[in-house]
């Protein structure tokens, strides 16, 4: 953002400035929150967003790190976020790396988290705990869950390896659903609803940490090479420079600040960091490979 | 139930009664109760299971139509957490083909399997099937959009928390009616007991008065008795008094009576040894005007013998008759000859003469005592009857068949009353007022030795009576 700097912000600001010395610079940050436009953060269920005081946590941490009110948008899917960050209604939003590295030309990165201190995960294939396969080709005839089409660990990868051995998801697998979330897709293939599942490996291993019960009639077939942990993107030309830079700085002091700390905490995360694009390139490839195979 | 055993006592019989139609009213008040429990159930089950179905309904239309595994099975999940209360067991929804979209249970019933064909026949219409104590209910929705059906839901509920609600129901009514059973039972008992405590004392009363004497009830418990059972007990107390007179009444006539029996039988022992007293003395004066006349003696000392004989046999014969013992005579011709002798000075003083008609032969096989004490009864009581100048014929003739007597006399004929005493059994009492003790007497030997006697009034006046004994060796071995 600073590359790309508003000449609307700037007004505000001087308004804003002249606003304070007028009143004597005794303006609250509160009376600031109120009167500024709120910070519009995009997040999907793909994530970890059935935790209400995880999201409370989080929005509250944000509002006191940044100063701005917060508004976290929930949409069901990767596309309806992915579609709002690119047409500028969200400041920023925590999409998955798949999305990002499509619309690569139009997103920045803002911060991505760091999971056992990398900025790495792995895609999971996951099957019924007491299922005799020993890799994706055990797997043809299946009923396969998803979580998302957007998804990389929970689509792309299974995707792109079914790619590799020129098959598709269609013809591979008896069938195929999206569930819209990692946790679900744990949830269908330990109901036996879905042979195996692709899954997001961050998600299954906390998910294993807090609800041991859900993921105790799976197991990990096949994990992924590692693979750039979902960022959180903001559209190139963001919408208010001045408060991407307080989430961005918000984001990335998180992991000194005690309240940050503790939605880390719940986030199971170690912190976010700044980090080049660059670590996306093996997700662009798998794009790459899918889009060559149709 | 009423009809108890009759030799059960009335304190158990009526709680008894009691605690049976409390039964039967427990049962029908349980049949109604468990009925109506039973309705409940099912009208609950039905609208909960309408409303489950309706929620999960209209959260997977969209998505049935899309056949999304996932949004179903989903809603399935959430639909049955939210649904607790009902317990849902098991949910499956299927296309209109009956193939499975998705189940709460995928492992039992996976994806694109067709469910059995007996399940998909209730998806013509709606239906909810619920026994009360079953298990589950099932219920089965069809969902129609206009023109063609898009899929079957398929819901079975666990019914078991019912059941066991209902068995809790069944247990309670069973304790309820149990205890309310007992103590009503109980009431009853304490009740009809106190009530029949009256009754009990009058029943112990009766009982020791069947089995020794009827003693009245003590005057502290008539005082405490108030109403009907103190009238009963004082006229029972009454009815005890009047009776212990009646009972010295009967000791003191009875006891009159044996003395008077006594004073009969002597006075007849008396009467037969002062029949031939007479005749004794007679001889005695002839032994001491004549005794140097050896005839004369030899008669009167004959006389003599057979008087003391006759004495020593009615002795005997009283003694045959109170103790049964004692050596038996045969007949003699003489036996009744003898009887002219000891009735003579009778007959003189009553200026009767009699006849006597004598044609046994030699002894006959009969006791003489009994028959010479008929024969002198007879003859005392016809020279009794004669009138002055009179005669009184004696017939006493054997044959084959035994001995017949006949005894006649021109007197006034012999009152019915006398001849029935003559005519009855043995068996009957003699009679009391000490009259006719002789013809009781004659009509005993005569049963004794199983004789007849006939009593005629002839149309010229006076009376027979003729006495026929038999001398049928067995018959003889009887009455000896």
């Amino acid at each position: 953002m600073d590359q790309h700097p508003d000449r609307r912000f700037g007004r505000r600001e001087i308004l804003l400035a002249s606003a304070g010395m007028l009143l004597g610079a005794v303006t609250s940050s509160a009376a600031e929150s109120r009167s500024r436009a709120p910070i519009r953060f995009g997040l999907t269920p793909v994530f970890l967003t059935s935790d209400l005081e995880l999201l409370g946590r989080l929005q509250s941490y944000l509002q006191q790190a940044t100063g701005y009110p917060v508004d976290l948008v929930m949409r069901r899917t990767y596309q309806e976020i992915t579609a709002l960050l690119t047409s500028g209604q969200l400041d920023a939003a925590w999409i998955c790396g798949f999305p990002f590295v499509m619309h690569r030309s139009e997103l920045q990165l803002v911060a991505v988290p760091l999971w056992q201190e990398k900025p790495l995960y792995q895609s999971y294939l996951i099957v019924d705990r007491d299922r005799q396969a020993e890799g994706l080709s055990d797997l043809r005839g299946d009923v396969h869950a998803f979580s998302d089409p957007d998804s990389n660990s929970g689509f792309l990868v299974t995707r792109a390896a079914l790619a590799e051995q020129r098959v598709r998801p269609e013809a591979f697998f008896s069938k195929s659903m999206f569930t819209y979330g990692h946790r679900d897709v744990i949830r269908a293939v330990a109901s036996g609803l879905a042979g195996s599942g692709s899954v997001d490996g961050y998600v299954y291993d906390v998910v294993a940490q807090m609800e041991p019960e859900l993921t105790a009639g799976t197991r990990v077939l096949k994990a992924s090479e590692w693979l750039g942990f979902p960022p959180i993107a903001a559209p190139r030309l963001p919408t208010d420079a001045d408060r991407l830079k307080e989430l961005t700085r918000a984001l990335h002091r998180m992991r000194h600040d005690p309240e940050g700390r503790a939605v880390l905490g719940l986030l199971k995360l170690d912190g976010f960091e700044a980090q080049e694009a660059k670590l996306y390139d093996p997700i662009a490839a798998k794009a790459a490979l899918i889009a060559e195979a149709g | 139930m009423l009809t108890l055993q009759p030799s059960l006592p009335i304190t158990l019989k009526v709680p008894l009664a009691v605690a049976a139609l409390m039964m039967l009213v427990g049962a029908v008040i349980s049949e109604q109760v468990l009925s109506r429990l039973a309705e409940t159930q099912e009208r609950h089950l039905a609208e909960l299971s309408q409303s489950y179905l309706d929620g999960l309904s209209s959260a997977i239309a969209p998505s049935i139509l899309r056949e999304d595994n996932w949004e179903v099975f989903d809603a399935i999940e959430r639909t049955q957490a939210v649904n607790k209360s009902l317990h849902p067991k098991e949910t499956i929804v299927t296309n209109a083909d009956g193939a499975v979209i998705a189940a709460s249970n995928p492992k039992v019933h996976p994806i694109g399997t067709v469910i059995p064909v007996w399940r998909a026949r209730d998806a013509s219409n709606e239906s909810f099937s619920f026994r009360a104590g079953a298990d589950d209910a099932k219920a089965v929705r069809t969902l129609s959009y206009p023109g063609r059906v898009a899929g079957i839901i398929y819901a079975t509920f666990d019914t078991r928390h019912l059941a066991s609600e209902r068995r809790d129901v069944v247990l309670a009514l069973l304790l309820t009616n149990g205890i309310l059973t007992s103590l009503l039972a109980a009431a009853g008992w304490l009740l009809v007991t106190r009530m029949m405590r009256p009754v009990r004392v009058l029943s112990e009363h009766l009982g020791v008065a069947h089995a020794t004497s009827a003693l009245p009830i003590s005057d502290e418990i008539v005082a405490k008795t108030r109403g009907e059972f103190g009238h009963l007990f004082r006229a029972y107390n009454s009815l005890v008094r009047s009776m212990k007179e009646k009972e010295e009444l009967a000791k003191r006539l009875a006891e009159e009576k044996r003395l008077n029996s006594l004073g009969r039988l002597a006075s007849a022992v008396a009467h037969e040894i002062n029949n031939p007293l007479g005749g004794m003395f007679n001889a005695l004066s002839t032994l001491k005007a004549h005794g140097h006349l050896k005839n004369v003696r030899d008669v009167s000392l004959g006389l003599l013998n057979r008087g003391l004989v006759g004495i020593r046999d009615v002795v005997r014969t009283t003694l045959t008759v109170y103790r049964s013992d004692g050596a038996t005579r045969d007949l003699q011709h003489a036996d009744i000859d003898d009887l002219g002798l000891l009735i003579g000075p009778e007959a003189r003083r009553k200026s009767v003469e009699i006849v006597i008609a004598n044609s046994l032969n030699g002894a006959m096989p009969l006791p003489s005592t009994p028959i010479r004490q008929i024969v002198l009864n007879l003859v005392l009581n016809a020279v009794a009857a004669a009138p002055a100048g009179s005669v009184v014929n004696v017939a006493a003739a054997a044959d084959d068949t035994g001995l017949s007597i006949v005894v006649t006399d021109r007197g006034p004929g012999m009152p019915p009353e006398a001849a029935d005493i003559l005519l009855s059994s043995s068996g009957s009492p003699p009679p009391y007022d000490g009259g006719g003790l002789g013809l009781w007497t004659i009509s005993r030997l005569i049963a004794d030795l199983g004789g007849t006697a006939v009593v005629q009034n002839p149309a010229i006046g006076g009376t027979v009576v003729s006495v026929n004994i038999p001398t049928a060796t067995a018959e003889l071995s009887n009455v000896a």
